[in-house]
């Protein structure tokens, strides 16, 4: 009886996310939600200034936005909470350093990939310099991240401690409580040149993979996909992007960064 | 017309059970852990209350009840943690063994010690207003009879008064239990926290917290129903 | 110690990204706790009567469902209501209102034990007295039974929603931007002093907590006084 209940509820809620056209809610409420970090420079963080996110990510949720005709409004995340924001309904779309994976490709779909990046470490200097190092150590992660499963899967001999967020996890290799980290490289670039005390620090010498990076959609919304994916493009054509990256790992930036993979380019 | 592939009907493989039940056995262990040096704490706080002492220990009972857990957490993990020299916290972080004990991971040490002090005033709390229950002629008996005063503590006023807070001494074990789970924030693997790692790996959302919940439930009320059980079987015992 | 990254954060700290944004930091915890105390203390009165006065099979379901939320840790049901009703029912709700509604809930679960216990404590010759009278049931409840016995529960009230008060600071798992959540932004930013931060937070609510404790025993004391 009551799990007959729960059954038709289910059914009840798979209807409408199938039935309904995401796009055209977001334009009669003339607002776009978009789950984006908040402590995660340059990617979102939250601006010592204005005391509003903005990051790369924001910037391109912005023209998506502005090519919708709608209001941004941003739902700060951290990893772990970014596909559950999507698939309760709480967010449009994730634009938060979110890296494909086929895994995830089952709950949520994707955009074309607009940034790629690799994971890293961030460690003591000199302490780690190769990866069959990392036998034995413990390695600070976020909950909820692709490197978080390719440490559990790859390095079973590594312990592994997550964390809410990449700040917290280094302020856990600070205090000792950790050998290491592990994000992306691009974001631990970022990480470590805001820290105060990054003459202690180091981005160990290796990459264990290649990732990219996309925006996130609610499954089988066909139309706002179509949209956000020419949005990219044009962003690449018009030299949007170009601009977007040379404002956030351009080399005027705190951790500049080579650009080494343009929207649209094979994957 | 299918529901969303992560409410759907795929359950969870046996690996990530079995992650959940290692997150109860140490959900189980922190908690069996902090409840029995927040009792022994708690009693000492209580006891302190008619002393000199007063006042402090009410200032520091006060720090921990009016102070969110979560935030008492961060503050000893991240923060304390930051005051200690180099060397403490090498040695704190590295294996050690106590012949067949080993020392834990000092996530699961910060959180004892958080938990212990944040549990320990509230327990004071209960054991108090039974110390307040036994009458006042049971001191004066005691004394004449010629004991110290840890002496009547110990043998006459704490047994009864004890006995007298049995109730919410249980509730306030159970609520021990439930706030183990505030710990996954620093990194102890308990339930709330594996549960978050089986969702990272599955993404089934739904059937991780579904099952999280139900062994909450599990251990919270067949710790309930022991603990009633065990004051009505020791009731019986007293009367025969 | 360094008191600048609390001073230059304090405006943030204490209001959140108001005006220019949505009101945050302790304000917001302060108005979480307030709604959720005020809510969960009218659910608790009516879950509480009801164990005492409804028919059998309801009293049995409520006190399951009662039972229930009491043994469930506060994150996880902040998690439910936040991720997984939405899906559910297909309504979406504010994740400030889901949080106070998610507290409301498991305090008035715990309050409603302390109102059936209350009520049970009444001698049973004011009942009698009260329907020899005349009055109904309901009657005596409201005129006789009620009145002194939420009055000698105060002290039971004011201690939920000091912890009501306190756990508004969960909603951090789910993004709410209340006092911890934008202290644990503030500590990301600045990375290096999660002390000052942690511990300023920590008295921010010492103070809250304390104010409430110290305006409840306020409100009990009242009448005698009028």
């Amino acid at each position: 009886m009551k799990s007959k209940l729960i059954l038709a509820l289910l059914l009840a809620a798979g209807a409408n996310s199938a039935f309904a056209d995401r796009i055209d809610d977001i334009k009669k409420d003339g607002v776009l939600r978009v789950a984006a970090f908040d402590s995660n420079p340059p990617f979102g963080f939250l601006d010592a200034q204005t005391r509003q996110i903005n990051g790369l990510d924001v910037d391109v949720a912005r023209h998506i936005a502005s090519k919708l005709g709608v209001k941004l409004e941003l739902v700060p995340t951290n990893p772990a909470n970014r596909i559950p924001l999507l698939v309760s309904g709480k967010a449009d779309l994730i634009a938060a350093n979110f890296t494909v994976t086929p895994d995830r490709a089952k709950q949520v779909d994707f955009s074309l990939p607009y940034f790629a990046s690799g994971q890293q470490f961030i460690a003591r200097k000199g302490s780690l310099q190769k990866p069959d190092q990392l036998a034995g150590l413990r390695v600070g992660a976020d909950k909820g991240t692709t490197q978080e499963i390719t440490l559990r899967d790859k390095y079973p001999a590594t312990k592994v401690v997550s964390y809410d967020d990449t700040p917290l996890a280094f302020a856990a290799l600070r205090n000792g409580n950790v050998n290491a980290i592990t994000q992306d490289g691009s974001k631990l670039a970022a990480l470590l040149a805001n820290a105060p005390d990054k003459d202690k620090f180091e981005i160990a010498p290796f990459t264990l993979t290649r990732e990219y990076q996309a925006i996130g959609l609610p499954k089988g919304e066909a139309r706002l996909q179509k949209l956000v994916n020419d949005v990219l493009l044009s962003l690449e054509k018009n030299g949007e992007a170009q601009k977007i990256y040379d404002r956030w790992f351009g080399p005027s930036t705190k951790a500049p960064l080579p650009r080494d993979f343009k929207i649209g380019d094979k994957v | 017309m299918s529901p969303p592939a992560w409410l759907g009907y795929d359950w969870l493989a046996p690996r990530f059970i079995g992650w959940m039940l290692e997150g109860v056995v140490q959900t189980a262990w922190l908690s069996l852990l902090v409840c029995v040096a927040a009792s022994v704490l708690g009693i000492v706080l209580a006891a302190l209350q008619p002393s000199r002492l007063r006042w402090p220990v009410n200032g520091w009972l006060a720090a921990h009840r009016y102070t969110p857990l979560l935030v008492q957490l961060l503050l000893w993990y991240f923060g304390v943690a930051s005051l200690l020299p180099e060397g403490a916290m090498l040695w704190l972080n590295a294996p050690h063994a106590f012949g067949p004990l080993t020392w834990p991971s000092f996530e699961f040490l910060a959180a004892f010690i958080a938990l212990t002090l944040y549990s320990s005033a509230f327990i004071a709390g209960e054991v108090e207003a039974g110390l307040r229950g036994v009458p006042a002629g049971q001191y004066a008996a005691a004394h004449a009879l010629g004991m110290r005063p840890w002496q009547v503590l110990r043998h006459i006023v704490l047994p009864q008064a004890l006995r007298l807070v049995y109730r919410p001494l249980l509730g306030q074990y159970l609520a021990v239990i439930k706030n183990t789970s505030l710990t996954m924030a620093i990194g102890v693997a308990e339930l709330s926290y594996r549960s978050r790692q089986v969702e990272t790996e599955t993404l089934l959302t739904f059937q991780a917290f579904a099952v999280a919940t139900l062994l909450y439930l599990l251990l919270v009320l067949g710790t309930q129903l022991a603990g009633v059980r065990l004051q009505t079987a020791q009731r019986g015992y007293g009367d025969a | 110690m360094h008191s600048e990254v609390i001073t230059a954060n304090l405006d943030y700290l204490l209001l959140g990204s108001w005006p220019q944004g949505q009101l945050g930091g302790m304000a917001l915890t302060l108005l979480m706790g307030l709604a959720a105390a005020a809510l969960a203390s009218v659910l608790g009165i009516a879950a509480g009567v009801g164990l005492v006065m409804g028919r059998p099979a309801w009293r049995r379901l409520l006190g399951v469902a009662c039972g229930t939320l009491r043994a469930i840790p506060v994150v996880m049901l902040i998690f439910w209501c936040y991720f997984l009703l939405p899906v559910l029912f297909g309504v979406d709700v504010p994740g400030t209102l889901t949080v106070i509604a998610a507290l409301a809930l498991i305090g008035g679960a715990f309050l409603a034990q302390t109102v059936q216990a209350g009520i049970d404590a009444a001698p049973a010759g004011q009942w009698q007295a009260g329907l020899a009278l005349g009055f109904t049931r309901w009657q005596v409840l409201r005129w006789l039974i009620l009145p002194p016995a939420l009055r000698m529960m105060l002290p039971s009230f004011v201690n939920q929603w000091v912890s009501l008060l306190k756990d508004t600071s969960l909603a951090y798992v789910v993004g709410v931007a209340e006092l911890t959540f934008v202290a644990a932004q503030v500590n990301n930013r600045e990375q290096v002093y999660p002390l000052e931060v942690f511990a300023f937070i920590a008295l921010c609510y010492l103070l809250l907590c304390s104010l409430l404790a110290w305006a409840g025993r306020r409100l009990g004391r009242s009448p005698q006084q009028a």
